[in-house]
């Protein structure tokens, strides 16, 4: 198992776009991700569970990831992240 | 899984229901409250603290208050300086009693919410358990889809993609009800029963892929939807495995804790052209059944059983009868 905290540097914060980034990105891997925030822990497959965590700009999300690829995924995603999810 | 449950929150929770009044301008509303627990601390007023449960509200009724009245000045004070400086989280006044300037002076020093309520004692204790006990059970959140089908909480599981929100959608086309999608919250109510709602934000949105965000309450109107459930089956959606052996007569039960409550778990292969939401609601139908006394797959196996007692009987009984030579 792999953690790891991740900021959300995007200026609206985790909205749709991003989320599906995100969504989009996590579901390329083998391994089960979960987010959480706030002591609320989703999966980070599930697009209406990222959208439900309602993520506001600069929180720090802890990532979890468990199986085959666990490190990529987490990096990736730490990557992304910092890229604001390529979209500003 | 709780966003710590402050007086400040019980408070605006229950305003209208308890007609709640504060006396001393929401001092102590970050006190964090922790058990579900009420005391009425008479006791504890007359002097005996050996089984004083600090992280209870108190609650001082009719006699509580009556009683402090009858105590000398100096010791009144020193008895409601024990308690304000006990940690309890706050005291609420029962039968729309007023804390003394004495209550307020102490209270504000050891930074307690006072507040009164013009509802009897009981009535005040039992509804404010019924609502701790609520927002303290425990809670997990389960990613999956939680169905009423006729009357059974059907728990959809899975791995992420497998078609859960679309067996959901099916079954409310059929005429089910939906109650979360994709993020339940369950809660435990007492200790064997555990209840699944939705998200306050989600409520009944789902999500199909290749369609995006819909809204089941917007499309198939107020019958389609259930705010709670209890859980009483999980349904597994896993892929067809060639190898993994699945259950084929059904006699026995498995079970999977949630929550620490042991709930019967159905394992669920699917494959393209399987109608999942048929024998989903044969699950549901075959739990009523169950519940009712009747176990299908145990009865076949009686059946099956006795058949072969009786064959073999049989048997015996023509073996006997070759002997009987004349």
């Amino acid at each position: 198992m792999v953690r790891k905290e991740i900021k959300i540097l995007n200026k609206y914060g985790l909205h749709t776009r991003p989320a599906t980034a995100l969504v989009t990105l996590v579901s390329k891997f083998k391994s089960d991700v979960f987010l959480e925030y706030k002591g609320v822990k989703i999966n980070a497959k599930s697009i209406l569970g990222l959208l439900v965590l309602a993520v506001e700009p600069g929180a720090n999300l802890i990532v979890e990831a468990n199986g085959v690829d666990e490190q990529e995924v987490v990096d990736d995603l730490d990557r992304l992240a910092q890229q604001k999810f390529n979209l500003e | 899984m709780h966003e710590p449950l402050t007086v400040g929150k019980i408070y605006k929770d229950n305003r209208q229901k308890f007609k709640i009044k504060c006396h001393n301008n929401s001092i102590g509303y970050g006190r964090v409250v922790t058990s579900s627990k009420l005391n009425r601390p008479g006791l504890e007023l007359a002097g005996y603290w050996k089984y004083f449960d600090k992280s209870r509200i108190q609650i001082i009724g009719k006699k509580e208050n009556m009683y402090l009245r009858t105590l000398p000045e100096e010791g009144r004070r020193k008895i409601i300086t024990k308690l304000c400086s006990s940690g309890t989280p706050a005291i609420i006044f029962a039968h729309g009693a007023k804390p003394s300037d004495v209550f307020l002076e102490v209270a504000r020093e050891n930074n307690i919410a006072l507040s009164s309520t013009p509802m009897l004692t009981s009535n005040l204790i039992g509804q404010l358990m019924d609502y701790l006990d609520w927002n303290l059970a425990p809670s997990t959140i389960v990613h999956g889809s939680l169905v009423d089908v006729y009357g059974v909480g059907l728990l959809l599981t899975g791995r992420s993609g497998i078609g859960k929100s679309e067996v959901a959608l099916d079954l409310v086309e059929r005429g089910h009800r939906l109650v979360a999608d994709d993020i339940v919250k369950i809660i435990r109510r007492a200790d064997n029963v555990i209840i699944g709602t939705s998200n306050e934000f989600l409520e009944h949105h789902m999500e199909v892929r290749g369609l995006g965000i819909v809204d089941v309450r917007q499309m198939f109107g107020i019958q389609a939807i259930r705010q709670q459930k209890r859980v009483e089956v999980q349904v597994e959606l896993v892929e067809w495995d060639d190898d993994a052996n699945y259950e084929r007569i059904g006699a026995k039960v498995n079970y999977v804790k949630i929550l620490e409550v042991n709930t019967p778990l159905v394992n669920l292969p699917i494959y393209p052209g399987k109608n999942i939401t048929v024998i989903a609601e044969v699950i549901a139908m075959n739990h009523l059944l169950k519940f009712m006394g009747k176990n299908i797959a145990k009865d076949f196996e009686k059946k099956l059983a006795a058949k072969i007692r009786k064959k073999s009987r049989m048997a015996m009984l023509e073996q006997y009868l070759k002997k009987d030579f004349e």
